[in-house]
């Protein structure tokens, strides 16, 4: 008696784990449909920021500042989109704080676009030592993802 | 005030001693990692000045297999970045050629632009598999009429010299300057690159004027004390022709 009910056991966590399994997507289907979204955006983004380091060379802040609301807009929109697409289940924690960190990289270009229309040309700049290094941190949490298009590329931004 | 300028010094660590981390970026199984830095850390905002440059570039697995066979490097060099050759001496690959590292120096050390060190993993079937560190030595250098930085290294186990050309390339982009170096057949397929660090530096003296290898600016307005830039991308190319890359960021303080 007590074998089967051992037996019975078993094969329920078996069947929970399945069902658990099945709940949510692969590492790698994860990635190629979060690399879809990417794509677009962070392409976007390049053409967005086209010209804004020689906006900021030649002083042009508000110029500049245009071109980073662009980024911070399509930015925003793109951390939306692929925190509502469903987590493999073994790297929901680690995705959790990557999006804590996409989700401050989006507040920092919202605050340099902001610095940048106020012309406070120091903050901006300490924001923007910030951006970078955050997104290095980002890189690092997801880093076994191998994320392209979903990863911080400094070159991206002009 | 004096606590004032206390809290900008760690301010201006947290915030410059973190972009100078290494970057990585893995691909399959591989990671491949970049650091870099120069000195000094303050340069002119419209002319370049001498600069000291220090790489670190590396591939590792994910699960400590194996690592893929490297075929070609490069390392992509920003427009702020100036290279200086005129009238520095040049060494020639032959001389370098199966030169121990006191030869080396005794026949190129007028062309000499840098040192550094490379770690491989030598994987012989039927072995244990091991480390194999070697000391470089980097000389100015033309091959085929072309500017070049000769890398010459010496290991002592196995005792091994080996001298890798890296060519200077132009490319449009953020990288104008590329150097790409090709590893040799010739290196047999069971050394596996895993780490070089390499630091350039050079000042010398031509028609009376003290010149640097290498010099860079920190093209940035002046209500700005800082500024970030691509410093350097490494692109390595494994057997089978898979590339994996990496770039890294840098500031520089204008003075």
């Amino acid at each position: 008696m007590p074998r089967s009910i051992a037996i019975a056991l078993l094969t329920l966590l078996l069947l929970a784990a399945d069902v658990s399994a099945a709940e949510g997507p692969t590492r790698d289907e994860y990635v190629g449909r979060l690399e879809a979204i990417c794509k677009p955006d962070a392409l976007a983004t390049q053409r967005a920021m086209k010209g804004a380091r020689a906006d900021i060379r030649a002083e042009r802040l508000p110029a500049a500042a245009g071109k980073f609301a662009k980024a911070a807009s399509i930015f925003g929109s793109t951390v939306r989109e692929i925190s509502a697409a469903p987590r493999p289940p073994a790297d929901t924690v680690r995705l959790r704080k990557w999006f804590v960190y996409l989700n401050r990289q989006a507040d920092y270009l919202r605050q340099i676009t902001g610095e940048l229309r106020r012309d406070h040309a120091i903050k901006a700049q300490r924001l923007t030592a910030r951006f970078i290094h955050n997104g290095n941190l980002a890189n690092n949490v997801v880093l076994a993802f191998g994320f392209d298009y979903c990863s911080f590329k400094f070159s991206r931004y002009g | 005030m004096a606590r004032r300028s206390l809290a900008l010094v760690v301010l201006a660590l947290l915030l410059f001693g973190g972009l100078a981390r290494a970057e990585q970026t893995q691909r399959g199984n591989l990671i491949v990692t970049l650091d870099g830095r120069f000195s000094p850390l303050a340069l002119p905002r419209d002319r370049p000045a001498p600069v000291a440059v220090r790489l670190d570039a590396g591939l590792r697995t994910a699960d400590g297999s194996t690592l893929p066979r490297v075929t070609r490097v490069e390392l992509g060099i920003p427009g702020q970045g100036v290279i200086t050759t005129r009238g520095l001496p040049t060494c020639r690959p032959r001389v370098l050629r199966d030169a121990t590292a006191a030869k080396a120096l005794e026949a190129c050390r007028p062309a000499l632009i840098g040192r550094g060190e490379m770690v491989a993993e030598v994987k012989i079937p039927h072995q244990e598999p091991f480390t194999a560190h070697a000391r470089l030595r980097a000389f100015n250098g033309r091959v085929r009429g072309q500017r070049a930085v000769i890398v010459h290294g010496v290991a002592k186990r196995p005792p091994t010299a080996i001298v890798l050309p890296f060519l200077f390339r132009l490319r449009p982009g953020r990288f104008g300057t590329v150097l790409v170096a090709h590893l040799p057949r010739t290196l047999g397929p069971w050394p596996r690159f895993a780490d070089f660090e390499m630091r350039l530096s050079r000042r010398y003296t031509y028609r009376g004027r003290r010149l640097s290898y290498l010099a860079a600016t920190c093209p940035i307005p002046k209500r700005f004390s800082a500024g970030f830039f691509s410093f350097a991308k490494a692109t390595f190319t494994l057997a089978g022709g898979r590339r994996v890359s990496t770039g890294i960021a840098r500031s520089c303080r204008a003075r």
